[in-house]
């Protein structure tokens, strides 16, 4: 195990140290570079009470590439799949590494106030917001209160 | 030994047995079989004695007595079966009755040195025999009739005459200085001597001689088999003298060879026979063995001491066969015969359980399958008087020279060498054998000495003085010889009466104890202990522990030899040498001038030490010793270079300029002993070489420059005269047992300083996985070696040496994207070469151009300008065509560095040129933020480089991440605005300066030198930052080392630091980039000479109000120096050897060092040099020899290395993590 680079070092005691509001990261004990994170659905939002449990990984190349990230917790969100994929840009193609874990969750938990059925990782969930946004935003709630709370 | 005229010439003339027989034997009037009158009967010795003291000196006596008494018969033998020479073929080495004629050459065998008999080996005048056993065995008649032998009847034993035969395994050496006909050779009891081939007149063609030709040859002997076929007959007669029959030949093996060397005597009885002997009939026979006194005469070693010549050469091997034989043969007898060692050691014991015999088959193979030697036997020497049988003087001649201690190749052996798990065996037998040094006293040293020695250094002098004055008293105890076993002699029963049982208990009476040797073959009366002659010993301390204080201080306490004691005048040198020597420079006046100047009691004594050291090490010898000692008390002086002073001369100064230490280099004493080799036997040679003086004293400072023993320079340390040897290594073994033969030899510690001895009991049981191995390790360690490590504790429990704590980082960088292509294609290729030679079965024989590859790659690792520099355009073609080969990617490597160090030279890079305005505005913006913090490593920003949209970033990290795009082929946007693309061309570097003097120059330098076309803004005007193009010409290593240098420059302004590599061109390249940051450096390379070294050093070691940073070539400096002013070590490439590595960061960490001591090694992620690193771990120290400059390859079994170091083993498949 190579030594940790002294930015994710630096990162990770920030984020222990000074963490968002609704946002947790801690890396685990036996790998500093997976993290569990949590965050808390924002308000104003289908997810709003709810506490979604992520995992986070960041690979060797990190920050060169970007952090893996994962919902665990079931959420019902047309970026995100039922595996707890999530379709983020920075995630991918627009990954800078300027960026960084906590910018990361930040877009995370933004993306929960703003789910953008139009491009979609979840297609039937995409389909139920596009059809009935009411209807869906309503099953998002439900499930925020099922697996969420 | 029983020998008989020829039946036809003098049909048994069976004599008075009572003239024959001693009268001190027992009863049994059978024992001696002899019946020439003159057969060296070793039971009647003492008149015999008389006679032999006329023509041999008083010393020589005893041990020769029981041959030197048979010269006439000797010379009658000879002369009688001389004629025989065109018709029998016989085995120069199965020469029977040879053992009679050690004094028979008269003054030729004279001049070969008397050995140095020790007292252990005294023989008590009164003994002159004893019985061993009998056994039963069968012998085939020969005769035909009644009345030969009934049962009952007692028979005598002889072997056939000695059939003349040009011995071609007689020296010329011996042979020219006898200047006459040399007859056959043989070895008596270790020592070559040789019938005198007179006129020949006798006749003899027994039918026994006859048959001898046919005799196969013996099926037990091991050693045997290569030779031509040996005669093996033993044939026995009535006691009216008829000849009866044979032995049979698997019995009369094993005799053959003990019955020749005379050291045993047979007699025996008839148990069974039919009534009438037919040709062929079996007849059972007992048997009854007698150790006769010849064969406790000592064994003569090689006496190096009084042999100019280069003993390895000559002289050893038919000694060394002939031991052999006899060691083999009296293996035999004793399980023979079931004699069975009242005592002995429990290793010899469990040896036996598992097989002696496979150990000496091992051994013997070891001996005999080196042909690669065989040239050499065709030396002029070994034809001289050759006119037998050519085949067979090829194969005796192979046969022995494979013998010779040198085997070239016997070192390569991969196998040999030690992995890990038994590194750390010998690990636990230091400790083990360390066990009680610290109960050793303390000595203080003479107050000429002015240094205060430690606790630990004191208990130091106390063995080091103990080992040298002989006193014991002090002296861990020395145990029982552990290669001995103690038999007894049987109590002979007479005939008829019960057979007594003799219980093999305690209480045997010790005058019938006697003592074998079963791995060399000697026996001996006197109870063999484990005390040796060699003065001097290893001190084999840990680094840093004082080594050469501790052996400075012994040299103030002793300070002359002792003559009485030490025998000085060696046999060969006639004259003192300091007494020849000195009026050497004039030649003429010699005759008459030396003997009444020379003082010549105070002459003879040794007084002076001499100290050989890598030259590195010379100086601060020199130094120290200054130093240390009182002014006038110890002078030493540096002996090396071109000037070099007579040596004799120089030594018999007296007063003021007297020498009392000599301190010279390996290099030189090599080269000196070559001069010396060449000259010695030229009639007009005058002495004054370092070898033709002997010293008090020879001190080996890192002995392990000599563990290879073939090689030149350790041959020349074997080769110097002196009374007290030293080695001084902190690794005496660095990665093969072997390694430790080598110290052995050079200390002349018997027995194990003889190879075939050192290599049968250690080095091929340890490899056989045999654990008593190293018990006898370890018996050889406690017995001569000191050694303590820095970690432990004296009597009540402190640490024996309190060094400040030592951090080792291991630093795994990525390396930057185009040093990685580069890489990448170089390694490539140089795997598919590899691979396609190894698929040819031609990797091993081009073995240089794999490792010509390694080191490129190796060097690429580092920085891969030093590739381009050493790609010639052969290369360049030879890429070429290799990537059209196969077709693959057609940019040369060439191309490729070019484009790497591109941005220094690239003509069009006008558009480079930075325009003021905009400099100005970023400069006012830079000014503005000052420095921050970068926005991908979140670390202050190292190597500023600015990006086209004004944001700012470390340039290794912007460098990474515009590579990156690169490789996953998207655009490279600015990290922060997403504005781009951004290329590589469009950074500019920001150097802020700081302003620092320069010391060296005593100017202030600019960090701000950019390169070529770079702007500095406003020169002169003191303006802090500048902004100029991106210099990309550095690489990963190199920017990480003065990235830390950086930081501690800040953190501890008067920081030292080593910087070490093997590669000086990279040194050259850290010179650059230091120059550019404005760190003050100091070199330290192999190209410098003594006194540029010495400068450096002392340089170094200067105070200084500035970091001061000493970059040094591994190979140079890694050992030896002292440079404890430094705390921080920088190692900047992997070698193969971690002990080299070792031994370079401990020239911080050691005495004198009192801050914590910091390692930093700089190792490239996913490269050669990991790999290497795993294989250097295990030990298995890859082509130490070829890359340490050695003559010698070790390609042995290395090819796994190679595989694994080209990352070609499944098993090791890039893990990237460390």
């Amino acid at each position: 195990m190579s030594a940790l680079p002294k930015r994710i070092l630096k990162e990770t005691e920030r984020l222990m140290s000074d963490s968002p509001p609704g946002i947790s990261a801690a890396p685990k004990d036996d790998n500093l570079r997976h993290f569990d994170v949590s965050v808390s659905g924002p308000g104003q939002s289908p997810y709003e009470g709810g506490i979604f449990k992520l995992e986070l990984f960041l690979p060797e190349e990190y920050p060169m590439n970007p952090p893996k990230v994962r919902f665990l917790t079931k959420i019902y969100h047309p970026n995100i799949d039922k595996l707890g994929r999530i379709c983020l840009d920075i995630l991918k193609d627009k990954w800078s590494p300027a960026l960084q874990i906590r910018t990361v969750l930040l877009s995370i938990q933004a993306l929960l106030g703003a789910p953008n059925p139009d491009d979609p990782l979840a297609n039937d969930v995409a389909q139920h917001w596009k059809e009935n946004e009411k209807a869906a935003i309503e099953q998002a709630r439900e499930w925020t209160r099922m697996y969420a709370q | 030994m029983s020998r008989s005229p020829s039946p036809t010439d003098a049909p048994a003339p069976k004599s008075d047995p009572d003239l024959f027989f001693p009268a001190s034997d027992s009863e049994d009037e059978d024992y001696v079989p002899g019946q020439d009158g003159e057969a060296d009967s070793p039971f009647k010795p003492t008149p015999r004695a008389r006679k032999g003291a006329s023509s041999s000196g008083a010393t020589v006596r005893m041990r020769s007595s029981p041959s030197a008494d048979v010269k006439p018969t000797v010379s009658r033998d000879t002369r009688a079966v001389s004629t025989d020479s065109d018709i029998v073929p016989f085995s120069p080495v199965k020469r029977p009755a040879a053992s009679s004629s050690s004094s028979s050459t008269g003054g030729s065998s004279r001049k070969r040195p008397s050995p140095r008999r020790s007292p252990s080996h005294a023989i008590p005048a009164s003994f002159t025999g004893g019985y061993l056993g009998e056994f039963v065995c069968e012998g085939w008649s020969l005769s035909k009739g009644k009345g030969y032998c009934t049962p009952g009847s007692k028979i005598s034993f002889e072997r056939p005459k000695p059939k003349p035969v040009n011995s071609v395994e007689a020296e010329s050496k011996f042979a020219d200085r006898a200047k006459e006909k040399v007859g056959p050779a043989r070895l008596v009891n270790g020592k070559m001597v040789h019938a005198k081939v007179g006129a020949v007149k006798a006749k003899q063609a027994t039918l026994g001689s006859m048959m001898a030709k046919k005799a196969a040859p013996a099926p037990g002997k091991k050693g045997g088999d290569k030779k031509a076929p040996v005669d093996q007959i033993i044939r026995f007669r009535n006691d009216r003298g008829f000849e009866v029959g044979r032995l049979s030949v698997g019995e009369a093996g094993f005799l053959v060879h003990l019955l020749d060397t005379g050291i045993i005597s047979l007699a025996g009885h008839v148990i069974d026979c039919p009534p009438v002997l037919s040709t062929g009939a079996t007849i059972l026979l007992s048997v009854r063995v007698y150790l006769t006194r010849e064969a406790f005469v000592q064994v003569e070693k090689h006496d190096r001491a009084n042999d100019g010549s280069f003993w390895q050469e000559q002289g050893e091997t038919v000694e060394e066969e002939g031991m052999r034989f006899r060691k083999d043969a009296l293996g035999s007898l004793f399980s023979r015969i079931g004699v069975k060692p009242i005592r002995s050691n429990a290793l010899l014991l469990a040896q036996k359980k598992n097989g002696k015999a496979e150990i000496n088959e091992k051994s013997l193979q070891h001996f005999s399958d080196k042909p690669k030697l065989a040239s050499r036997g065709s030396s002029p020497s070994k034809k001289s008087d050759s006119s037998g049988s050519k085949e067979k003087d090829k194969k005796s001649a192979k046969n022995s020279d494979g013998e010779e201690e040198d085997e070239g190749e016997g070192s390569g052996d991969e196998a040999e060498k030690l992995d890990e798990g038994q590194m750390n065996e010998i690990d636990s037998i230091y400790r083990k054998a360390q066990q009680g040094d610290n109960l050793l006293e303390e000595t203080t040293p003479p107050s000429t000495f002015l240094y205060t020695l430690r606790p630990y250094q004191k208990q130091a002098l106390t063995w080091m003085n103990a080992r040298e004055t002989g006193d014991s008293s002090s002296v861990r105890e020395s145990s029982l010889h552990p290669l001995w076993e103690e038999y007894a002699f049987k109590k002979e029963q007479k005939p008829g009466e019960p057979i007594e049982i003799d219980s093999d208990n305690e209480d045997v009476d010790p005058s019938r104890k006697f003592y074998w040797n079963p791995y060399s073959g000697e026996m001996s009366l006197t109870f063999p202990t484990s005390n040796t002659k060699a003065r001097g010993g290893i001190l084999a301390d840990a680094m840093g522990m004082g080594k050469t204080c501790m052996m400075s201080s012994l040299i103030h306490l002793n300070r002359t030899g002792d003559v009485s004691d030490e025998s000085l005048p060696l046999p060969e040198t006639d004259e003192p040498p300091s007494k020849r020597t000195k009026f050497l420079q004039v030649t003429l006046s010699n005759q008459w001038r030396a003997v009444p100047t020379a003082p010549k009691p105070a002459a003879a004594v040794a007084r002076a030490t001499l100290v050989v050291c890598p030259v590195s090490l010379a100086s601060q010898w020199h130094e120290e010793l200054g130093k240390m000692s009182e002014k006038g008390s110890v002078n030493s002086l540096m002996w090396h270079g071109n000037d070099r002073v007579d040596v004799g001369r120089l030594l018999a100064q007296e007063g003021n300029k007297r020498v009392d230490v000599l301190i010279t280099s390996y290099g030189t004493l090599a080269s000196e002993f070559q001069k010396w080799r060449r000259n010695k036997d030229k009639a007009n040679y005058e002495g004054g070489s370092i070898y033709d003086h002997e010293f008090l004293r020879i001190v080996l400072d890192e002995a392990h420059n000599i563990k290879n023993r073939t090689a030149m320079v350790s041959k020349a340390c074997y080769e110097l005269k002196g009374q007290r040897r030293w080695a001084l290594s902190g690794t005496p073994i660095v990665n093969r047992l072997d390694d430790l033969y080598s110290l052995l030899h050079f200390l002349r510690l018997e027995p194990w300083g003889h190879y075939s001895f050192f290599r049968s009991f250690v080095t091929i049981p340890f490899l056989a996985q045999d654990p008593k191995a190293l018990n006898v390790v370890q018996y050889i360690l406690e017995s001569c070696l000191l050694r303590r490590e820095k970690t432990m504790r004296d009597r009540d429990g402190k640490l024996i040496v309190d060094l400040p704590p030592k951090t080792v980082e291991l630093q795994v960088l990525p390396f930057s994207r185009p040093e990685r292509l580069i890489y990448k294609h170089l390694e490539d290729r140089a795997k598919r070469r590899f691979i396609q030679m190894d698929a040819e079965g031609r990797a091993m024989s081009n073995y240089t151009s794999i490792l010509a590859m390694l080191m490129k790659l190796r060097q690429c690792v580092d920085h891969p300008l030093l590739v381009l520099s050493k790609t010639t355009e052969e290369d360049g073609a030879e890429d070429k065509l290799l990537d059209a080969d196969t077709g693959e990617s057609t940019v040369s490597l060439r191309d490729m560095i070019a484009k790497y160090a591109g941005a220094k030279d690239d003509p069009d890079s006008t558009d480079g040129e930075v325009d003021s305005a905009y400099a100005k505005k970023v400069l006012q913006e830079i000014e503005e933020s000052g420095t921050s913090e970068c926005m991908l490593c979140t670390s202050e920003i190292f190597d500023e480089v600015l990006l086209p949209c004004y944001h700012r970033g470390c340039q290794d990290c912007i460098v990474n991440w515009i590579g990156s795009c690169e490789d996953q082929d998207k655009p490279a946007m600015c990290p922060m605005c997403q504005k781009g693309p951004i290329a590589m061309s469009d950074l500019r570097s920001v150097q802020r300066q700081r302003k620092r003097i320069n010391p060296i120059t005593g100017r202030s330098t600019r960090a701000a030198v950019t390169n070529g076309n770079g702007k500095e803004e406003g020169e002169g005007k003191d303006e802090a930052v500048t902004i100029g193009k991106v210099d990309l010409v550095s690489s990963t290593k190199l920017r990480a080392l003065v990235r830390r240098l950086e930081v501690l420059r800040v953190e501890d302004p008067e920081m030292k630091a080593l910087v070490f590599s093997q590669f000086t061109s990279f040194l050259d390249l850290i010179e650059t980039t230091l120059d550019k940051a404005g760190i003050r450096y100091l070199r330290f390379d192999g190209s410098m000479s003594q006194s540029q070294r010495a400068t450096t050093v002392e340089q170094f070691g200067k105070p200084s109000k500035e970091p001061v940073i000493l970059l040094i070539s591994l190979k140079a400096g890694g050992v030896g120096l002292n440079l404890t002013m430094a705390n921080y070590v920088f190692m900047m490439d992997t070698w193969w050897n971690e002990a080299i590595e070792q031994q370079a960061i401990d020239r911080v960490h050691r005495l004198g060092q009192n801050k914590p001591v910091y390692v930093t090694r700089y190792v490239i992620r996913g490269t050669v040099e990991k790999r290497v690193m795993a294989v250097s771990a295990r030990k298995t120290a890859l082509i130490n020899a070829s890359l340490g400059g050695g003559a010698q390859k070790d390609k042995g079994a290395s090819l796994a290395d190679m595989r694994k170091i080209f990352g070609l083993d499944e098993d090791d498949e890039e893990e990237e993590e460390m």
